[in-house]
């Protein structure tokens, strides 16, 4: 699985509120929860206007902490960013990110990278190539279980597609 | 192997070490009113009426907004009951309590058990050896369909804790002092086993206090080897023996930590960080608008029974607001039979139904900007009880006490002839 988008650089500690403000949790609409996405972080309103099919995330350490809600990866997804890239992630955004078929990787050399720059990641592998600085990093790759969940689009497409004594 | 390596090995069927990536079985899939309508949305949209995949092995539980206080959240808890009705689910409706001390009470929780849920606490079940894990509703959805779901076995760090308790300090003082040391994230991604001499003799109610606030210490979950009195609890509720559950003497561990709580004073979480802990002593004299005794932390007949000790023949401050919420029907009935409604209720105490309570503003009781409450839940985010309100977290002991003064009081000095 190859991606290759322009970068949105965020900080540390991203939390769930500043990814999806809790204002918008009732909101149930895929497409409206989309427009919302990063809304509440640094530069929030210019990721609103100008995101586009494809681009990439990259932040600092524990993207995603504070609350465990969905909305949150449901929101990126729908944005149209292919991939978070991330020092680290909180451990319930990175599964509810896996289980809606959204990608992830994580990179401890993060800080090189800087927005707007030109990458193509293979999530498998986890070769991240900066083609605007002209470098190559190594994130950890994704595990084979985590992938075959991704590529299927999610958790439950995954479920759907294999029998009960396949996992 | 530690105690989660042991039983992620036994549900996948295979050794696994941390890091490992596997697909287990699931002994119990459970939602709450609070999570379970997404859920249920959830799986009607992709897998329709298809059955569950083992009814017996479903609960659902309310415990967050009960009785329903708004038409959003009545629709909500009809989704459940209908989705209950026409699977023929095991439902727990708003007469019960808090779900996970719920499922503990009614026999569907055993050691060596994986059990999923819609709730951050769900990992209070290490108390008893279960593997509890708090979830969101893709997951849900897919357990329910499936019974199975994927883990990665986490690294375990271990907490030994020695020595014994002087009177009036708790197990909520041991686990803010924990807390204190690991910070929020001390167990991020990770298990934890609790240990040592303090560990060995403490109570269901204490050992449930301790695991359940792993969850601040962003753990998976916490572990503590059952004793004899728990598993004849467990036994007593499940009808069967009970299997010993314990991590092998050379277990790996990827640090230990230890603590002697020999001389340990009260403690007491400040706003608006659970790990922001002092002793008692320290801010003793803050003035107290309301407390709150209750939760999945500190909702257990033991914890009702010390903030009895306190408060009986005595009576609240004035304007100050008193609030005691068993945490099941089953705690609220013993109390009630051991005249602790009478005690609370003379002092000047209002008892709420068996739940959550205050633990979110979904409950009532929530605060007005700029007041202050001790509460014995697990807690205190900036905002979830009220804009702009402070929240201590503190034991029993330490509520009740603040409850006579009207102020920050350490237990130690109200309970004199107590």
């Amino acid at each position: 699985m190859v991606v290759k988008g322009r970068v949105w650089r965020f900080g540390d500690d991203i939390d769930t509120d500043q990814i999806y403000p809790g204002k918008y949790l009732p909101l149930t609409d895929k497409h409206e929860m989309a427009h919302h996405a990063m809304e509440g972080a640094d530069r929030g309103d210019e990721f609103i206007r100008k995101v586009k099919q494809d681009d990439i995330i990259v932040a600092g350490r524990n993207f995603g902490c504070g609350s465990s809600r969905e909305h949150a990866a449901v929101a990126i997804k729908g944005s149209g960013v292919s991939l978070v890239i991330a020092q680290s992630f909180a451990r319930i955004f990175r599964r509810n990110a896996v289980n809606i078929g959204l990608p992830i990787l994580e990179l401890n050399t993060v800080d090189t990278i800087k927005n707007g720059d030109l990458l193509q990641v293979d999530v498998a592998t986890g070769e991240v190539t900066n083609i605007s600085q002209d470098k190559v990093y190594r994130a950890a790759p994704v595990s084979r279980l985590e992938m075959e969940i991704i590529k299927a689009g999610g958790l439950l497409q995954y479920l759907k597609q294999i029998k009960r004594n396949e996992v | 192997m530690t105690i989660i390596e042991k039983i992620f090995g036994r549900h996948a069927g295979k050794q696994v070490e941390p890091g490992d990536y596997i697909w287990t079985d699931l002994n119990l899939v459970t939602m709450r009113d609070f999570g379970g309508p997404n859920v249920i949305m959830e799986y009607l949209e992709n897998f329709g009426e298809h059955p569950v995949f083992d009814k017996n092995r479903v609960a659902i539980t309310f415990d967050l907004h009960i009785p329903a206080r708004t038409e959003q959240v009545a629709q909500n808890q009809k989704i459940l009951r209908e989705f209950a009705l026409r699977q023929g689910l095991r439902l727990f409706d708003v007469n019960t309590g808090v779900g996970q001390h719920i499922i503990l009470e009614n026999g569907l929780v055993k050691p060596w058990d994986i059990v999923v849920g819609t709730d951050s606490h769900m990992n209070l079940l290490g108390a008893v050896g279960a593997a509890g894990f708090g979830m969101g509703t893709t997951d849900i959805a897919g357990a329910l369909y499936r019974g199975r779901l994927w883990f990665r076995v986490p690294q375990t760090i271990k907490v030994v804790i020695n020595g014994a308790l002087q009177r009036w300090v708790t197990a909520k003082d041991v686990i803010l002092l924990v807390l204190k040391h690991l910070k929020t994230d001390g167990a991020l991604n990770k298990a934890v086993e609790f240990a040592g001499t303090a560990m060995s003799t403490m109570t269901l109610a204490e050992r449930i206090t301790i695991a359940s606030m792993v969850t601040e210490m962003s753990g998976d979950i916490g572990f503590i080897e059952p004793n004899l009195n728990v598993s004849q609890f467990i036994k007593s509720r499940v009808g069967q023996d009970v299997e010993a559950i314990a991590a092998d003497p050379d277990a790996h561990y990827e640090k230990e930590y230890e603590f002697s709580i020999d001389g340990l004073t009260p403690q007491i979480a400040c706003p608006h960080l659970p790990d922001k802990v002092k002793s008692v002593e320290d801010v003793a004299g803050k003035e107290v608008d309301q407390v709150f005794i209750g939760s999945c932390t500190n909702g257990r007949f033991d914890d009702l029974a010390l903030a009895g000790q306190i408060l009986r023949g005595k009576k609240i401050a004035p304007g100050m607001r008193l609030i005691i919420v068993p945490a099941t029907t089953e705690v609220a009935r013993q109390a009630l039979k051991a005249g602790l409604y009478d005690i609370f209720l003379s002092s000047g105490a209002v008892i709420t139904n068996p739940g959550c309570a205050l633990c979110t503003t979904g409950h009532a009781g929530i605060l007005a900007p700029r007041e202050v409450m001790v509460s014995t839940s697990n807690r205190n985010f900036i905002g979830k009880l009220g804009k702009g309100a402070h929240v201590y977290l503190a034991s029993p002991a330490t509520a009740a006490a603040t409850a006579l003064t009207g102020k920050i009081t350490d237990p130690r000095e109200v309970s004199h002839g107590c």
